[in-house]
C-alpha cells in the first residue's frame, strides 16, 4: 500500500502530505539531495514537466519512490512505498494528482513572499483519486483473488459499506463484462488478506489467473470434450478460439462446426487489454468509463467531485495536446511575433522557447566539448541548463547569450562544488590527535594516490609531501609500486630532495620500501603498522600505475583498500586527456568494492593546457567525487586547492 | 473647417506670450518633476523591505522556522486529519533547494511575538522579509551571493535577487544543537559559519569610499533544543569558537587556491585577508568580530517540541528591523 503521499516546494515546504504508515523524513530528503541536488541520476533531462512514469525511481532503504516535478512553479509531487509491492497505478496517481493541483492551488503557488497554501479540501481529492485507480489498476489482480474465493463468502462481504480510502481498494464491480454476466459476481476482496494482490508472489498459474467465469467456461468446455485434461484445453485456448466438436457415429470428431464453445478466450482478452490501458498512464478516458458504472454501487460522495476531477484533468490533457502542435497565426501573426522577438532578444524581457534556445545551446555545447569537456559531460550540462531555461522571462537588456550563459555558470559552480568541506589539515589532524571527548585513539592517517601510468602519481605525492612537511608533520612514504623498475629509486629520490629542503622547518620524512615484487596490499599494510609504531602523522602510499580496463590489474585495487585501510583515496587525472577521463574516472571509482569509493582527484598538468580543463568537469560528472588539487607546475610548491570559481571562469573563457 | 480653425486658434493662442500660457508652462515645469518623484519613491519604499537573512547547514531547522514565524506554532499541519492528535505539530519541512522569501511584520517597539495577528490589534507594524536559503553545501553560494560585497546582478535566479543587499538588517545562522554534540556536526557547521563570517568581515573591511556598509549583526540560533541530547547554547558557543579557531588555524597554513598566482602571494595584499578576527590572534572568540562592526549573539531555543521556543529569536529580530 502507499505509505505516503507529499507535495512540497523546492523551498523545502511541505503543501499537502498524505501519510498511511509513518516514513522516516530522510527517505525524502536524501532523494531530494541526491535527486534534484546532487544530480546522482544521469538522467537530468527527464527531470521537469516529464510524466511519473519517465522519471526513474528512486529506491532508498526499502522504500520506492515515484515523482514527478513541476517546473515552473518549483513543486515536487512524491508518493513512498514499500519496495516490495507491485504498484502499477502508482505513476498515474502521481500525474494526475499533480495536474488536479497545479489547476486548483496554481494561482496561489504564483504569490511572492509567502509559503501558504490554502490547500486543506485536497484531501477530498485526493481520496477520490485514490479509490478510482486503485479500482482499476487492481482490475487485473482482482481476477486473481477472486478464483480463490468462496462464493458465498464475497456475497456478504460485498454488502460492506466502503471503508475510507486505503484500506479496501476494491468494493464495486467495474467490469462491464462481468455484470452482464448471469453468475452473481459481487466481487470483493478477502480482507483478511488485503495485500495479496500486490505483493509480487509467485503466480498461481494460469488457471487461477483466469476470472472465475473463464475457469467455470473451460470447465465445462473440457467436460464436452472430455478430455479432461486442463493442460490440453489451456494450450487449445492459446493457439484458437475452441470449437465444437460433434461425434459422428463411427467414433470420429467432426470438428467442422462452427459453433463456439469456448467464451473464455474473448472475455480474457477484454479484461486483460482493459486492465492494461488502466494500467497505462495518461489513459484518462478509461477511467472515466469505469466511473459511470460505479454509481449502482452507492458511492454518491464522490461522484460530484469525481466529475469535477475529470474536468480538470481532461483540460489538462487537451491543453498538453495543443501545446503540442502550436499555434500558427497567419502571416501577420508570425512576422509581428518575429519581429517583437527580435526586439525582445535585444531589450529582454523575452520568454524563452525551446527553439530560442536550441541555437544558442549548440553554440554552448561546442563552447564545452572546445573546452576537453567529454561529450557525454557536455550534452548532459547543456540538456540541464535548456530544461531549467524553458519559459523563463530573460532579464531586462539582457541576450539569449547571456542568459545561457549565466545558467551555465550556476550549474557548472554547483557541479564542481563538494558535498562536504575538503580540509586535508583539519581531517589530518582529527585523526592524529582526536578531541579528548571523543573515543577515538589517536592513529596516523593514511593516504593513498591511484592512477593510470603516467599521470603523476609519484610526483603528485611528493607535491603533497612537500605540503605536509611545511606543515610540521612527520610523513612516511610507502612504495607501493613494486612492479615498475626505478619506482622506488624514483621515490627514494623525492625523498632526499624533500629532507634537504624541509630540514629547518621541523618536518621528518622517511621512505618505506620493501623492494620489488612484493604484494603491494602486504606492503601498505605493514607500512601503516610501522607508522603508527613509530609515531608518524600521515602515511601516504604510492601505487603502481594501471589502465583502468584492466580487470586483473583494477581487481587489486580492492584488496589493497581492504588492507590498508586508507582515509582518502585520491586518484590523480591528468588534464591532457580527452573523452577517456570520463571512463578512466568511472572505472577507478567502483574498484575498490561496494563500501569504498574514491575521495578525490588531483588534475595534474594543469599548467599545459591552459584554458581547457573540461578534463575537471568530465570526471566529475562521472563519478561525484570532487576534485581537490591541481598541479600547476613542476615545483613541489605547484600544488593548488581547486578553486570552483576559477575553474568555471576557465571553462567559460572564450579565446 | 470649424474644427480645423478653432484649432488653429487654440495653437496660435498657445504660443503667444500671454500671461496664462506663461503660467500654466511654469506651472507645468515646476509640478511635473515634483510628480515624477513621488511616483518613483513611493513604488521603491514599497519594494525594498528590510530583510533578514537564513542561513545553516542542511537539518538545522532554517525552513521550520520560517514556517513557524509565517504560520504561527498551532496551525495545524494541512495533512493532519482531524482525527489525528497533536495538534501543535509544526508544517512538515525537507531538504530546501531553492530560497524562500515569507514577508513578516513586528509591531515597531519591536515587542510583539510572531503569534499575534497585528492586522487585527491594529498596531503600526514594521515589515520585513524573511529570507530562507538552502542549507546543502552544493547550494550555498545561494546564501553567500546575498553577503557578497559587491556585483548585485550574479545570483543566476533572478527571481529572488529583486532584494536589494543593502536592506539586509540582519543574519540568523540557525545550527542544530544535538548535531553538535557528535563528531562531524561540529567541524561542518563552523566551516559554513566560518565561511558566512568571512562573507561579512570582506564586506565590512573591503568597502571602499566613505561610507562603510551597514552593519550586520548575527544570530548564531541554537536549534534543537529540546532534545536531551542537545548542548545548551553557553556550549555551543564556546565549542564553535574552539573549532572556528582551528579552522582559522588550519585554513591559513593550506594550499593556495588555484588561480592565485605566485606573483599576487608576493605582493603580499592578502596578507590577513582570509583571516577571520583580530590577525594573528591566538584564539579565537566572537568579540573580534566587533572589530568589523559585526555583532555576534548565541541564543538557544527549538523550534518543535516544548523546548524554550523561538520567541527570543523573534525579539532579536524584532529589535534589529
Amino acid at each position: 500500500m502507499l505509505d505516503t503521499f507529499e507535495i512540497l516546494t523546492t523551498s523545502g515546504v511541505v503543501l499537502w502530505s498524505r501519510t498511511y504508515a509513518h516514513v522516516s523524513p530522510s527517505v525524502v530528503n536524501n532523494f531530494i539531495a541526491d535527486v534534484f541536488i546532487e544530480e546522482k541520476s544521469a538522467v537530468v533531462g527527464a527531470k521537469d514537466g516529464a510524466s511519473a512514469a519517465a522519471n526513474p525511481l528512486y529506491k532508498y532503504d526499502q522504500h520506492t519512490l515515484r515523482w514527478t516535478f513541476e517546473k515552473e512553479l518549483g513543486i515536487i509531487f512524491v508518493a513512498v512505498y514499500r519496495s516490495l509491492l507491485h504498484l502499477s497505478w502508482i505513476d498515474k496517481l502521481v500525474d494526475n494528482i499533480r495536474a488536479i493541483f497545479v489547476s486548483l492551488y496554481g494561482d496561489q503557488l504564483k504569490k511572492p513572499n509567502t509559503t501558504i497554501v490554502e490547500c486543506l479540501k485536497f484531501d477530498e481529492y485526493f481520496d477520490q483519486q485514490l479509490h478510482e485507480l486503485e479500482q482499476t489498476g487492481g482490475k487485473l489482480d482482482r481476477s486473481e483473488v477472486r478464483a480463490f474465493e468462496d462464493e458465498a463468502d464475497s456475497e456478504i462481504l460485498g454488502k460492506e459499506p466502503p471503508a475510507p480510502a486505503g484500506l479496501i481498494q476494491r468494493s464495486q464491480p467495474q467490469d462491464d463484462t462481468l455484470d452482464s454476466s448471469p453468475v452473481a459476481t459481487p466481487s470483493a476482496s478477502r480482507p483478511s488478506t488485503p495485500a495479496v494482490n500486490h505483493l509480487v508472489v509467485a503466480k498461481a498459474g494460469p488457471v487461477a489467473k483466469m476470472s472465475r467465469r473463464a475457469r467455470k467456461g473451460q470447465n465445462t468446455n473440457s467436460g464436452l470434450v472430455s478430455s479432461g485434461d486442463e493442460g490440453s484445453a489451456r494450450k487449445s485456448k492459446a493457439k484458437a478460439a475452441k470449437r465444437g466438436r460433434k461425434w459422428d457415429a463411427d467414433g470420429f470428431a467432426d470438428e467442422d462446426d462452427d459453433v463456439q464453445l469456448d467464451y473464455s478466450a474473448p472475455n480474457a482478452v477484454t479484461s486483460d487489454s482493459e486492465a492494461e490501458a488502466a494500467g497505462r498512464p495518461g489513459a484518462v478516458e478509461e477511467v472515466d468509463a469505469s466511473t459511470w458504472g460505479s454509481n449502482t454501487k452507492g458511492k454518491f460522495v464522490l461522484r460530484d467531485l469525481g466529475d469535477e476531477v475529470h474536468s480538470i484533468l481532461a483540460s489538462a490533457g487537451a491543453k498538453n495536446g495543443i501545446e503540442k502542435p502550436g499555434s500558427p497565426a497567419g502571416l501577420v501573426g508570425s512576422g509581428l511575433s518575429a519581429i517583437s522577438g527580435l526586439f525582445r532578444n535585444v531589450v529582454g524581457g523575452k520568454v524563452l522557447t525551446k527553439e530560442d534556445l536550441d541555437k544558442a545551446m549548440k553554440g554552448m555545447e561546442e563552447h564545452l566539448l572546445k573546452k576537453n569537456v567529454a561529450r557525454e559531460a557536455a550534452v548532459r550540462l547543456c540538456d540541464g541548463v535548456e530544461k531549467e531555461l524553458i519559459g523563463v522571462k530573460t532579464g531586462n537588456f539582457e541576450s539569449i547569450d547571456t542568459r545561457i550563459r549565466k545558467a551555465m555558470e550556476a550549474s557548472l559552480t554547483k557541479m564542481l562544488t563538494p558535498t562536504s568541506s575538503l580540509d586535508l589539515l583539519r581531517d589530518i589532524d582529527s585523526i592524529t590527535a582526536p578531541p579528548v571527548t571523543s573515543l577515538r585513539k589517536a592513529r596516523p592517517y593514511v593516504m593513498s594516490i591511484v592512477g593510470v601510468n603516467g599521470v603523476g602519481k609519484s610526483t603528485n605525492l611528493s607535491k603533497i609531501c612537500f605540503f605536509l612537511l611545511q606543515n610540521k608533520y612527520k610523513v612516511l612514504i610507502a612504495a607501493g609500486d613494486t612492479f615498475r623498475s626505478g619506482a622506488v629509486e624514483q621515490l627514494a629520490v623525492h625523498v632526499r630532495n624533500l629532507k634537504e629542503l624541509t630540514a629547518r622547518e621541523g618536518g621528518k620524512v622517511e621512505l618505506y620500501q620493501k623492494g620489488y615484487g612484493k604484494d603491494a596490499a602486504t606492503v601498505a599494510k605493514d607500512a601503516v603498522a610501522f607508522a603508527a609504531q613509530e609515531g608518524f602523522d600521515v602515511v601516504l602510499i604510492d601505487t603502481a600505475g594501471r589502465r583502468h580496463n584492466d580487470q586483473r590489474l583494477m581487481s587489486s585495487l580492492e584488496k589493497f583498500a581492504k588492507f590498508a585501510q586508507p582515509d582518502k583515496i585520491l586518484m590523480v587525472g591528468e588534464a591532457l586527456v580527452g573523452t577517456d577521463s570520463v571512463a578512466q574516472a568511472r572505472n577507478f571509482n567502483a574498484a575498490f568494492g561496494s563500501g569504498r569509493s574514491l575521495d578525490g582527484f588531483i588534475i595534474s598538468k594543469c599548467d599545459t593546457v591552459g584554458d581547457m580543463v573540461g578534463t575537471l568537469v568530465s570526471i566529475v560528472h562521472a563519478t561525484n567525487v570532487p576534485v581537490l588539487f591541481v598541479g600547476v607546475g613542476q615545483h613541489y610548491s605547484d600544488l593548488r586547492n581547486f578553486s570552483v570559481k576559477w575553474g568555471v571562469e576557465k571553462l567559460l573563457s572564450s579565446n | 473647417m470649424a474644427a480645423l480653425d478653432t484649432l488653429k486658434a487654440f495653437f496660435e493662442a498657445s504660443l503667444k506670450p500671454s500671461p496664462t500660457v506663461f503660467v500654466i508652462g511654469f506651472a507645468f515645469v515646476l509640478l511635473f518633476p515634483i510628480l515624477l518623484h513621488f511616483l518613483v519613491t513611493q513604488k521603491s519604499a514599497y519594494t525594498t523591505l528590510p530583510s533578514v537573512l537564513l542561513v545553516g547547514p542542511s537539518g538545522a531547522g532554517k525552513t521550520a522556522l520560517l514556517t513557524l514565524f509565517e504560520r504561527g506554532p498551532l496551525a495545524p499541519a494541512p495533512s493532519e486529519k482531524p482525527t489525528s492528535t497533536a495538534p501543535a505539530s509544526p508544517t512538515p519541512t525537507h531538504t530546501s533547494q531553492a530560497p524562500a522569501a515569507v514577508e513578516l511584520a513586528v509591531s515597531s517597539d519591536g515587542t510583539s511575538s510572531f503569534r499575534d495577528d497585528l492586522d487585527a490589534t491594529g498596531t503600526t507594524a514594521k515589515r520585513f522579509l524573511l529570507i530562507d536559503t538552502p542549507g546543502h553545501a552544493k547550494l550555498r553560494r545561494l546564501a553567500l551571493s546575498h553577503l557578497s560585497p559587491a556585483k548585485p546582478s550574479t545570483s543566476p535566479t533572478s527571481s529572488y535577487s529583486a532584494t536589494p543587499k543593502s536592506k539586509l538588517k540582519g543574519l540568523v545562522f540557525v545550527l542544530d544543537a544535538a548535531a553538535l554534540a557528535d563528531g562531524d556536526g561540529l567541524p561542518a557547521t563552523a566551516a559554513y559559519l566560518y565561511d558566512v563570517l568571512l562573507a561579512l568581515q570582506k564586506r565590512a573591511s573591503g568597502a571602499k569610499g566613505s561610507k562603510p556598509p551597514p552593519a550586520i549583526p548575527v544570530l548564531i540560533a541554537a536549534n534543537k533544543l529540546d532534545l536531551f541530547t542537545a548542548l545548551p547554547a553557553a556550549l555551543v558557543k564556546s565549542n564553535l569558537e574552539a573549532e572556528l579557531g582551528r579552522i582559522r588555524k588550519t585554513r591559513s597554513r593550506g594550499l593556495l587556491d588555484s588561480g592565485v598566482g605566485a606573483d599576487d602571494d608576493v605582493a603580499g595584499a592578502g596578507e590577513g585577508d582570509d583571516w577571520l578576527g583580530e590577525y594573528g590572534s591566538d584564539k579565537f572568540s566572537f568579540k573580534q568580530m566587533l572589530e568589523f562592526d559585526i555583532e555576534v549573539e548565541v541564543i538557544g531555543g527549538s523550534v518543535v517540541g516544548d523546548g524554550p521556543g523561538a520567541d527570543r529569536w523573534w525579539k532579536w529580530i524584532g529589535q534589529r528591523i
